[in-house]
C-alpha cells in the first residue's frame, strides 16, 4: 500500500501544481545520462588514416572497383569504325552527303551545330548568359553587400597594385594580347571553312582580354570594356541569335522560300546564317570568360 | 632519309618532355618544378618542332611552327616569372627555403 499511497501523493502534489518529485534535487543527480543516439556513424577519417593498412586496403580496393566498372563499360562499347554501329546511321550519312550543298559550310561540325541543330546552340549560348548572371548576382560588389573593413582591404589591394610595377608582364602583354585577339577573331570568322568556330574563338578573345587586364590592371580595361558594354554585348548577341533562327524556323527551318543566299562553299561570305551566329557565339563568350575572371578577382566588371 | 633524321629529333623532344613530366611529379617545391616545366617548354618544344619542320611542306608550313615557337618561347618565361614572383611575395619561410639560412 506504501506504492499507492506514494502514488495518491504524486497525484495530488501534481494536481496541486506542487513538484511531482518529491526529492528531485537528489534524484537528477544520481539519474542516468540518456545515451544520446548516434544515427549516422560516421567512420573517423583520422582513425582509418592512423591504421595504414586498412587505408591503403580501402584505397586499392576502391581503385579496383572503379577500374573495373570502367573496363567493362569500355569493353561494351561498339568497336570503332564498324559499320554496324548505332552511331553510323542515316543522320550521319545525310550529313555527310548533303551537308556542303544545304548548309554551305565546308566546316561539317559548324553546319551541324549552327544549322541543323542551331537551337541547341542557343541553349548553350542562353546557359552561358545565365551562369553570368548568377554570379553576377552572387560576387558584384554594390553598395548594400559590402563593408567597410573589405572596401579597406579592396584599397589595399588596389595601391599594392599600383606599387607593382610589372614591367616584364606588360611588355610581354603589350605584343601577345593583340595578337592572341587577332587570333581569335580569325578562328572565329574562318568557323566555317576550318576547324574552329563561336566557342573556340571566342574563348582565346577571352584569353587575351585577361591577359590584357592582368597586365595593365582594372582601371584601364574599364576605358574599353565596362558593365554597360559587357551587358549590351551578350543581349545584343543573343536578341541577333535568336532573330536569326526565328526567321529560319518562320520559314520551316527546311531553307524553303529562304531569302539568304548560300553563296559558294568555300568563301568566306558564304553558308548563310552560320558566319553572323559564330559570331554572336564568339562575342558572347569572350565577354562571358572575360566577366568571370573580373567577377572574381575584383568583384566588378 | 628525312623522315628519319625528323624521328630522330621529334623522339629526342619526347624524351624531354617525360623527363620534364617526372620532374614535376617528383619534385616538391615550386621553384623546382617550374625548372623542371620549363626544360619541356623551351627544349622538349623546340627538338619536336625541328622534327616537324624537316617533315614541312613548304614555307608557311614553316612559318606556322615558327611562330608556334615564338608564340611559346615568349609566353612561358612571363609565365614562370609571374609564378615565382608571387611565391617570393607571400611565401614567408622564402630565404630559409632558398637559400638555406
Amino acid at each position: 500500500m506504501k506504492e499507492e499511497k506514494s502514488f495518491w501523493r504524486k497525484l495530488n502534489a501534481w494536481i496541486n501544481g506542487e513538484e511531482a518529485l518529491i526529492h528531485a534535487d537528489e534524484y537528477i543527480a544520481r539519474r542516468e545520462q540518456p545515451k544520446k543516439r548516434q544515427w549516422l556513424k560516421r567512420p573517423n577519417i583520422q582513425e582509418i588514416k592512423s591504421n595504414k593498412g586498412l587505408y591503403w586496403f580501402l584505397c586499392v580496393l576502391i581503385s579496383i572497383v572503379f577500374i573495373t566498372i570502367m573496363l567493362l563499360v569500355v569493353s561494351n562499347l561498339p568497336t570503332f569504325g564498324d559499320p554496324m554501329d548505332p552511331a553510323n546511321n542515316e543522320v550521319m550519312e545525310r550529313y555527310l552527303e548533303k551537308g556542303i550543298e544545304e548548309t554551305g559550310a565546308i566546316n561539317f561540325v559548324a553546319g551541324m551545330i549552327l544549322d541543323y541543330r542551331a537551337f541547341d546552340t542557343f541553349g548553350e549560348s542562353n546557359v552561358l548568359f545565365l551562369a553570368v548572371i548568377c554570379v553576377l548576382m552572387l560576387l558584384k560588389r554594390d553598395k548594400k553587400n559590402i563593408s567597410e573593413a573589405e572596401d579597406k582591404e579592396i584599397a589595399e589591394d588596389e595601391m599594392l597594385d599600383a606599387a607593382d610595377h610589372k614591367s616584364i608582364l606588360k611588355v610581354g602583354a603589350k605584343y601577345l594580347s593583340p595578337l592572341i585577339i587577332l587570333y581569335g577573331i580569325y578562328v572565329i570568322l574562318n568557323g566555317h571553312l576550318s576547324p574552329g568556330g563561336g566557342f573556340s574563338g571566342g574563348s582565346i578573345i577571352g584569353a587575351g582580354l585577361i591577359l590584357y587586364a592582368a597586365a595593365n590592371g582594372h582601371k584601364k580595361m574599364q576605358t574599353f570594356f565596362t558593365f554597360k558594354t559587357f551587358t549590351g554585348i551578350s543581349v545584343a548577341c543573343l536578341l541577333t541569335y535568336c532573330a536569326c533562327k526565328s526567321y529560319s524556323f518562320f520559314t520551316g527551318a527546311n531553307h524553303v522560300g529562304y531569302a539568304i543566299p548560300k553563296g559558294t562553299p568555300g568563301n568566306i561570305l558564304s553558308a548563310g546564317f552560320i558566319l553572323p551566329l559564330n559570331i554572336c557565339v564568339g562575342l558572347i563568350v569572350a565577354a562571358t570568360m572575360y566577366g568571370f575572371y573580373a567577377l572574381f578577382t575584383k568583384g566588378d566588371i | 632519309m628525312r623522315e628519319i633524321i625528323a624521328g630522330i629529333f621529334i623522339c629526342m623532344g619526347t624524351i624531354v618532355f617525360a623527363l620534364s613530366l617526372l620532374g614535376i611529379y617528383r619534385l616538391k617545391y615550386v621553384m623546382n618544378r617550374m625548372h623542371a616545366a620549363a626544360m619541356g617548354d623551351t627544349m622538349g618544344l623546340g627538338l619536336v618542332v625541328i622534327g616537324l619542320i624537316i617533315l614541312g611542306h613548304d614555307v608557311f608550313h614553316i612559318a606556322k611552327y615558327i611562330l608556334m615557337i615564338l608564340f611559346f618561347w615568349m609566353s612561358s618565361p612571363i609565365a614562370s616569372h609571374m609564378i615565382g614572383k608571387v611565391e617570393m611575395l607571400t611565401n614567408k619561410d622564402y630565404d630559409e627555403r632558398v637559400h638555406g639560412k
